[in-house]
């Protein structure tokens, strides 16, 4: 029990060191921080999320955790503990989602046959093809859709979607990758 | 992308941020914005002809001390909370002057009660003091939220009750320096309540006061 705390207190005080040379810009140190913690944020996030009973992807909560981590960087006080300061955000992000889940969960039906007429070959004219994925588009998540309308509708850069967006560039890249296996799983194989 | 990628994007495009101040620091450079403009209001109005009859009321220095700590108590915790990880028992330090402020706003009627009954009560219809108080208290709302949203609000209801809060108590206390004729009853409903009713409102918007674009869902 001592050793667990001691270990604590270590991990804490050498992630806090990290944290204060990547908020003077030390990528090194940056890297091995992010590295350490991403399976520390893995085991909070299932934790919470087994303890409420929910289903999420845990890597895209540790993802979105890391990725707040990084927007809240110059927030860290190194004269202060950096643990609860990161479990905080852990907390925050992992309620954030489940929020977010409960939300969207009366609006959502799963379909487990795709209808006929989307494999046969009239169905698949390009009218309708623009149509079904603007709809598909509509339902993205609002970050998702963002990304894409930003990224591949008005065919903004990253640097320029970031610009309108106030999300950073990783952000959009994580969105836009998420959009796309949302889209995927929507329009079908 | 899968999160090996996604940590080499971050360190990878890493820039050296500015850190931010501690909650102590930045209610100093709250302060230091925010007396001189009351004083500013203060001088425009002049002091209340009554001041020195008033200053030598146990009853008026308490209720606009325990008002100013208030504020003050009030603008630390918001700006603690503000930070990631801050302790909740800090929220609680404004707890005791506010609780101190509304018993003597209530003393205060009670005593004006057994005077004379409920003849002043009318008082609440005739002076209004909301405009007044919000007028006050605007420009040091407007800065404890340009300080507040430098930080991380992961409960923006909650920082943004505590910042209308602050700025309502410190604008009620610096009103009282060139507003007169206030009865206990106004007191109690117009400078207390409407500091209540000013944090309440503020919480209600509190999400879209205190946006930052990491506090949001990032995807």
């Amino acid at each position: 029990m001592i050793s667990d705390r001691a270990k604590h207190l270590e991990d804490s005080s050498r992630w806090g060191a990290w944290m204060q040379a990547a908020q003077d810009g030390d990528q090194t140190a940056y890297g091995r921080l992010l590295a350490e913690l991403a399976p520390v944020a893995r085991r909070m996030a299932a934790r919470q999320l087994a303890a409420s009973g929910v289903a999420e992807d845990v890597e895209d909560v540790v993802q979105e955790i890391l990725l707040t981590l990084h927007g809240a960087r110059h927030t860290y006080d190194p004269t202060r503990p950096f643990l609860p300061w990161f479990a905080a955000i852990v907390d925050h992000r992992v309620k954030d989602g489940l929020r977010h889940r409960r939300r969207h969960q009366g609006r959502e039906t799963d379909i487990e046959q795709v209808p006929e007429t989307f494999l046969s070959q009239a169905a698949n004219t390009s009218a309708t093809d623009r149509m079904d994925l603007g709809k598909a588009v509509a339902k993205l998540p609002a970050g998702q859709r963002q990304a894409v309308e930003l990224l591949k509708i008005k065919e903004m850069s990253l640097t320029e979607a970031s610009a309108v967006s106030g999300q950073s560039v990783p952000a959009l890249k994580v969105a836009m990758h998420r959009a796309l296996k949302t889209l995927k799983g929507l329009l079908g194989p | 992308m899968n999160t090996d990628q996604l940590i080499q994007e971050l360190s990878g495009s890493l820039a050296p941020v500015k850190r931010l101040a501690s909650p102590g620091r930045r209610l100093g450079q709250w302060l230091a914005v925010s007396v001189p403009v009351l004083a500013a209001i203060t001088a425009f109005f002049g002091f209340r002809p009554d001041l020195a009859q008033c200053l030598a009321d146990n009853r008026f220095v308490i209720q606009n001390l325990t008002a100013l700590v208030t504020g003050l108590t009030a603008a630390w915790a918001a700006l603690a909370s503000s930070v990631p990880g801050f302790k909740s028992r800090q929220l609680l330090v404004p707890l005791a002057p506010a609780t101190l402020w509304l018993a003597s706003a209530g003393e205060g009627c009670w005593a004006e009660w057994q005077a004379s009954g409920w003849s002043n009560l009318e008082s609440i219809l005739h002076q209004k003091c909301l405009p007044e108080i919000v007028g006050s208290g605007l420009v040091p709302a407007l800065v404890l939220m340009v300080l507040l949203r430098r930080g991380l609000a992961l409960n923006p209801s909650l920082t943004a009750g505590l910042a209308a809060l602050a700025a309502a108590a410190t604008g009620s206390a610096a009103l009282s320096l060139f507003h007169d004729g206030d009865t206990a009853w106004v007191t109690l409903t117009w400078h207390v309540g409407s500091a209540a009713g000013l944090s309440a409102l503020a919480s209600v918007f509190g999400s879209r006061l205190l946006t930052h674009p990491a506090s949001s869902r990032p995807i």
